[in-house]
Order: structure tokens, then sequence, then C-alpha cells
């Protein structure tokens, strides 16, 4: 229960709203770290996602490869990170844990793209063909609105991911709100290190949330269900 | 039921061997919870005193590893281990704040039990060997900034050195407050790192970090090539190895044990030590045994 208190007085220390190591500038070092890390997964994971969905070829091959991201632990992948930022001459903190996120976020994206476009009706598709719309059109107009909540979701995933993971740029000089909990350890002060790990859990449940009303927002006019009275 | 028999067998002879095993030893001896810290030499010095005593007969449960003395010492108070490889002046600041600490290891250790006392701790002999905090750069800087000394850095590269060292390094008087507040030094930035460890020795080369907190002892400063400065204003205390017991098993014939192992220990065999557990890639029971044995220690 002190522990409790302590982290409540902790919340209220305006010193923690000053400085290098302010809460605010903590959180938005946080968002800029996870933000571009999902951006790239995004950017790189959503056109082979789409593409491999429209098509159905070499699918079973790009999953599992994307999937092997999920499977290795993130610290290792800072600790190979690491070397190459420093050959690349990019230093400590934000750049070998921004190169460690990506491969976390890929994975859940391209999986849920390539899956929201392969389920898309085969009646609208073929319809869609049988206009005489082109494969790009089909993929544009047709089986990227019907598909979108879905790959949402996926950014969703990957992102809430990233979040939580994003406390380890802490290890290697890192910002964020990682900071905390790492400091906190080393100092031997829980509650700094408890309010960190707070202040990261709110923040991932607050994206999820946020994705999820976009997600709803998403769904294709023609396939929403709208609730009506009786 | 006759494979249940056959199956039962080495169980059997196992027991009996055990038996007869503690049977050879000469009359009870208790089971020595040994501790370390999270650190590689902390685990090497561990693992001397364990085998040494194993050697004359006790049974030793290890509990290395277990982090810094923030959660070493309060273990050590409530019993769940019964020994620690200490530093006399870390520890005796970590236990009185206010503590005035010496540079005379006889009289830092005079201080240190006096400290202790109340806690129904002992501290053993100390050894020679010294292991201290040491503010160290690479060669390439050493020659641009002309650093030898700690007192070089407020002369010659005041606002320009980024310091690499463990998160809490900016709040501890050993380390980032004893260079701004002994010897006047000003620092471009601080990177928070690792205690000592393989991170803060990558970011040096690498040349992230301009000046990193190492440990004196670490064979990487020699094999790397870098420069120790000077600790010209005395920041640091003396800080000799020295095991601290819980009196409950600080028998005559342990203190004896452990005596005779610090006795042997000088700083450049704990450096030896260390490079053949951190360079040479040795495991840390084994670099302990060949060290007892060849200085007859254990046969």
């Amino acid at each position: 229960m002190t522990l409790l208190a302590d982290v409540l007085r902790w919340f209220t220390d305006p010193a923690h709203y000053r400085g290098g190591d302010a809460v605010q500038t903590r959180l938005v070092e946080h968002l800029e770290l996870s933000g571009l890390a999902v951006l790239v997964g995004v950017l790189v994971a959503l056109p082979i996602g789409l593409w491999l969905g429209h098509t159905g070829r070499l699918a079973f091959i790009a999953v599992n490869v994307a999937n092997i991201g999920r499977a290795v632990p993130s610290l290792a992948l800072l600790a190979l990170a690491l070397p190459i930022a420093f050959a690349l001459g990019l230093g400590l903190g934000f750049w070998p844990t921004f190169l460690a996120l990506i491969p976390l976020a890929i994975p859940p994206i391209l999986t849920n793209a390539y899956v929201a476009v392969r389920n898309v009706d085969r009646d609208a598709t073929e319809a869609a063909r049988g206009m005489g719309l082109s494969e790009s059109g089909i993929l544009r107009r047709v089986e990227l609105p019907l598909a979108l909540p879905l790959i949402l979701a996926g950014i969703r995933t990957a992102s809430v991911n990233v979040v939580a993971t994003a406390t380890l740029g802490a290890l290697v000089a890192g910002g964020g709100l990682g900071r905390y909990i790492v400091d906190g350890l080393g100092l031997q002060e829980y509650d700094r290190l408890f309010a960190g790990a707070l202040l990261v859990a709110l923040l991932a449940i607050a994206v999820e949330v946020s994705f999820g009303v976009l997600e709803r927002a998403a769904i294709s006019p023609g396939i929403r269900v709208e609730p009506r009275a009786l | 039921m006759y494979r249940a028999i056959r199956i039962a067998i080495p169980f059997i002879v196992a027991a009996l061997v055990a038996s007869a095993c503690g049977a050879a030893s000469t009359g009870p001896k208790p089971t020595v919870k040994i501790g370390s810290f999270n650190f590689a030499e902390s685990i090497v010095l561990g693992e001397l005193y364990a085998q040494a005593l194993e050697a004359n007969g006790y049974t030793v449960e290890r509990k290395f590893n277990l982090g810094n003395r923030a959660i070493v010492f309060p273990a050590l108070e409530k019993g769940d281990v019964d020994v620690v490889p200490e530093y006399l002046a870390t520890v005796l600041r970590f236990v009185d704040a206010n503590a005035k600490g010496s540079s005379d290891p006889k009289e830092a250790q005079k201080q240190l039990q006096d400290a202790v006392k109340s806690k129904n701790l002992t501290v053993l002999d100390y050894a020679q060997a010294v292991d201290e905090n040491a503010f160290v750069v690479t060669k390439a800087t050493s020659d641009k900034y002309k650093l030898k000394k700690t007192s070089d850095i407020a002369a010659n590269a005041q606002g320009l050195l980024v310091l690499g060292g463990p998160p809490e390094c900016p709040q501890r008087p050993f380390c980032k407050i004893g260079l701004e507040q002994t010897y006047g030094i000003k620092l471009k930035d601080f990177k928070p790192l690792d205690a000592g460890g393989a991170l803060t020795v990558a970011a040096l080369d690498g040349n992230q970090i301009d000046l990193a907190l190492l440990f004196s002892s670490d064979a990487i400063i020699s094999v790397k090539g870098y420069v120790v400065l000077e600790d010209d204003k005395h920041l640091q205390l003396a800080d000799n190895v020295a095991p601290l017991v819980r009196n409950a098993v600080a028998t005559d014939d342990l203190k004896k044990i452990f005596n005779a192992v610090s006795a042997k220990l000088t700083t450049d065999e704990l450096i030896a030590l260390n490079k053949a557990n951190g360079v040479d890639k040795k495991d840390a029971n084994v670099v302990a045994k060949d060290w007892l044995k060849k200085q007859g220690l254990i046969k």
C-alpha cells in the first residue's frame, strides 16, 4: 500500500514535469519512437500483404518469414541492432531501438492485410471483374474498403506491441517512458519504476482504444449493420 | 517386480554413496549460502570462497548474480545469504551514507565492522586486491585532450566529454556527482548504460561515449588498451575485497578458510582471474578451481 501512495506522490510532484526527464517529454519521445516504427512497418508490410492477398501467390512463405520477426525476442533484436547502428554512425538510443522495433511491427500488419484481402467475398471481386474493373481497380475500390477494418486491426496489434516494447530503448541510453523503469531499477526507486510501468500500460491501452474506434468507423457503409429499433 | 528392483538399484547405490560421503566429513558443518552481485568479478569471487569451503567439507548453496547492492545487502541482513564478497569502501558508504571512509584499508575495515556490528555481520580479513570505480578513456581520446589524470578533464576537455555508466551514476557520490564536485568537471552529456559491462565497453569502442565508468580490475581495460585516468584527488576510497559474513556462520574454521583465500588475492591476481573469465571466456567455476589449485588452497 505504501508503494501505491509513493506512486501517487510521484505523479503529483511538479518536479517530474520539468526538465529533460519530465513526463510529457518522455511521453513524446515514446510516441515518436513507436509511431515511426509502426509507420515504417505499415509502409513495408501493407503493400506486400495487400498484393499477396490479392494474388494469393507466395503467401505461405511471406507470412511465415514475417512471423519469424515475432518469434525472435525484441531484446535479442536490440542487441543485434546496436552494432549495426554503431557501424552506420547512428549511435545509441533512438536508432538501435527503432531498428529493433520494425521487425516487431511487420508481422501482424502483413498477416492481417493478407487475410483481410483474401477473405473478401469472391462474388464481390468477380462482379467487379465482370463490370470491367482493372486488377488494381478491384484491389483499390472493392477489396481495400471491405478489408479495411481487419487491416486496421493488424496495425492496432502492431502498435500496442511496439508501444509496450519501446521501453527497451532505455537499456541502450534511449529516452521514452522506459527510462523511468530502467532508472528506477538502478536507483532502487520503486515509485519511479512503477510510475513508468503504469504510464506505458496506460499508453498501450489508449492506443488500443483509439484504434478500436477507428476500426468501427472504417467499416464500409455497404456492409455496415446499423443498429435499428425493432 | 523384478523391473522395479532394477530401477531402484541405482538410487540405492547413490544414496549409500551420498551417506558415505557425508560421514567422511568431520563433525557437522552447516550449509553456507554464498551470494554475489550481478557482475562477473563478484561471481568469480563467490566461486573462490564457495569452492574453498567445499574442499573443507562444507555444503555450499550458490546464490549468485542476485543484483546490485540494494538487493544483495538486505538479503544478507535477512539471512537469505550468509556470505557476500564485498568491497570495503563502497559497502561502508552504503551502510552509513555519512561514514568518513578512509584510503587506508585497515581503517576502512574497522569503520565497516563498527557499522555492521548491530546487523550481526562480521567483516573478515580484506584481500590486497582492490577494485575501484575507474574512469577510462580510449587511447585516442587520451592523446587528443592530453588526459592522464582525472583532473586533466577539467583543464583540457571541460564540457566536451560524454560519460557512460550505470543508470544510477548521476546520483552516486563515487560517480558523476564526485566528478562534478570533487574535480569540478562539466560533462557534455551522460548516457545511462550498464555497470561496467559489455554495453559500456561497446559504447566506448563505438565512440558513443568518451569517458566510461569501468571497474579497475576489469581485464578488458588492458586488453583494449584503454587509459585509466589517475584518481589524483582521491575520489575513490580503499575498495579492497573482503567477505562480509553473517555471525551465525562465522566460525573460526570458516574464518580460517576464507582468510587463507583472501591472503593470496592481490590486484594482479584478481585482474588475471577476470581475464580468464571475461576475456578468455572460461566459466567462473573453472577459473576459481584453477586458481585455488595453483595457490595450493585446494587439491
